[in-house]
């Protein structure tokens, strides 16, 4: 895309991670993952439940360490999560205390930015997503779909490099999630940043992602090919050259997505 | 539009409005709340005014009249207020004691292993015992003064209030910290925007218990030894025979505590806003 340049955002850079487990027990998630992502690229990691690929978007986040090799953001090496990096959870994740706007302007809140200010970026983005008029709304009140739009404008207000997204739509049903992927789109194309959208759907991974990285089917995750997708945006779920890129990728993993 | 939909809302109504007849009315739960509180009432004051089960019953009407008669005239110095009183007394001093000291050293315990370390095993070996069992030391340690009572319901609403905050803070789910860690937050951060107000409900849950074992321990410690407060009024009624002053007292006592229940879910709705629909459903 235009907006790219060629520099790399995000390097991951022989990426393995072994758990311990009551004291002796090893799981080895992780296994050499090499992965570079550009600058306001969307890049969507495709695979089957229990492949390590939430946890590579946790080491991402700087919430857990590899074991081995190390991942860099604009060259300097993660350690710690920060606020550099916006991280939107599959399970919401909301803070049920706190209104609608409570929960979105959290990240200007914790960095100390004052309130009137924060009350602004958190309205931006509250509007951008689609909830004016829900901002004295508490979580419980509101539906799965509207939920998790308060989770993506929550890691947006804190205005990230870098957006994670851990399976954010698993828990929707099937219209509410073509209808949320349609918006990630929008805000995407609104606010360009860096994006890495984890997720076990294929037509999910089609339709947003400017490339696809696979993992394979069982533990340790290993990275199983890399698809880079030039249809043109906003793409149909039943666009032929959709459907022969869907068949290509089926064909090429041995899982049945 | 607006005619028509306001014209469609008549309609609904009229429809709705159905004739009277037996079977709705028996089956309105209004109507069977009145049935079943007239109902208690008359069997009880037919079986007091019959003398049914012996002399020991007072009919409703001979209860309200000794409560009333008691609003002006002295028990042991004091009126019915003064009795209520004495015991509220001893329950507001232990019981915020218990959760001054219960619900900050139970947060604690949460927060830090090593004072949860250091002060489980000493509250594990304590948490079993009824506070009631401490009477009779605390008697001994204090007297029969007011000591040995607020100590009582100290011991008593210690350990729910300590119980419920830390149960509060250990239950919260890891990955709200996450989420305070990557918007950029510190260790505090996640115990002041996370912690502590997830934790609320719980810690007010706590209260309640605690509340009502303190209604619980200062009557026990009232029968035991005193010469005020609601649990020496009923032990006055059964030494004098009189089951419209034990009657008169049980119903003061359910009343009273009641109203300190209502007050703490009041400061509850008050603090955690975002219950309130929930509960309200």
């Amino acid at each position: 895309m235009a907006e790219q340049s060629s520099k790399p955002k995000i390097i991951c850079q022989h990426i393995s991670k072994t758990f311990i487990q009551k004291g002796t027990q090893r799981v080895h998630v992780l296994e050499d993952i090499n992965l570079e992502v550009r600058d306001n690229e969307f890049l969507v990691i495709l695979g089957p439940g229990q492949c390590g690929k939430s946890t590579l978007l946790r080491i991402i986040a700087g919430l857990e360490t590899p074991s081995e090799g190390e991942v860099r953001l604009d060259g300097a090496v993660i350690k710690k999560p920060g606020p550099d990096r916006g991280l939107v959870f599959q399970t919401y994740m909301l803070f049920a205390w706190r209104t609608v706007i409570g929960n979105v302007e959290m990240g200007p809140k914790l960095r100390g930015v004052g309130k009137e200010e924060r009350r602004k970026i958190a309205q931006h983005y509250i509007d951008l997503v689609g909830l004016k008029g829900f901002e004295k709304h508490f979580p419980h009140q509101l539906s799965g779909g509207m939920k998790q739009r308060v989770g993506i404008a929550r890691a947006f207000a804190n205005n990230p490099e870098v957006m994670l997204l851990d399976e954010p739509y698993g828990q929707l049903d099937a219209q509410t999630r073509i209808f949320m992927e349609k918006e990630i789109e929008r805000i995407w194309q609104t606010d360009k940043r860096t994006v890495i959208f984890v997720t076990n759907n294929i037509d999910e991974a089609i339709y947003l992602g400017d490339r696809i990285v696979t993992l394979k089917n069982k533990l340790p995750g290993v990275m199983d090919a890399v698809y880079p997708i030039d249809l043109p945006r906003p793409r149909e779920h039943t666009d032929m050259d959709f459907l022969k890129l869907r068949q290509t990728i089926t064909d090429a993993s041995e899982l049945v997505l | 539009m607006v005619d028509r939909s306001v014209a469609n809302e008549i309609i609904v109504q009229t429809k709705e409005r159905k004739p009277f007849s037996i079977m709705r009315l028996i089956t309105n739960e209004y109507f069977l709340y009145g049935v079943s509180l007239v109902a208690f009432f008359s069997i009880w004051h037919y079986v007091a005014a019959t003398k049914l089960l012996g002399k020991s019953l007072a009919t409703p009407y001979e209860v309200v009249l000794e409560l009333i008669r008691m609003t002006h005239l002295k028990l042991a110095g004091k009126t019915l207020w003064g009795h209520i009183w004495a015991s509220a007394h001893r329950i507001l001093i232990g019981f915020s004691l218990g959760a001054l000291i219960g619900v900050p050293l139970g947060l604690f315990m949460a927060l830090n292993r090593y004072v949860n370390a250091f002060v489980k095993p000493v509250f594990d070996l304590f948490k079993p015992m009824p506070p009631i069992a401490w009477i009779s030391i605390a008697i001994l340690w204090f007297g029969i003064g007011e000591p040995s009572k607020v100590f009582i319901i100290f011991i008593g609403s210690l350990v729910p209030c300590l119980l419920n905050a830390y149960n509060g803070i250990r239950i919260i789910d890891e990955e709200l910290y996450d989420v305070v860690r990557v918007l950029g937050g510190n260790r505090w951060h996640e115990i002041f925007q996370v912690s502590f107000p997830a934790a609320l409900p719980a810690l007010f849950a706590g209260l309640q218990i605690s509340l009502s074992i303190a209604w619980t321990c200062v009557l026990a410690a009232e029968l035991v030894s005193a010469r005020s407060g609601m649990g020496w009024i009923i032990i006055r009624g059964m030494k004098l025979t009189k089951p419209e002053l034990v009657l008169g007292g049980m119903a003061i006592i359910a009343i009273v505590a009641w109203g300190t229940s209502l007050a703490i879910a009041g400061l509850e709705k008050l603090l955690c806003p975002w219950r309130r629909s929930i509960r309200d459903l």
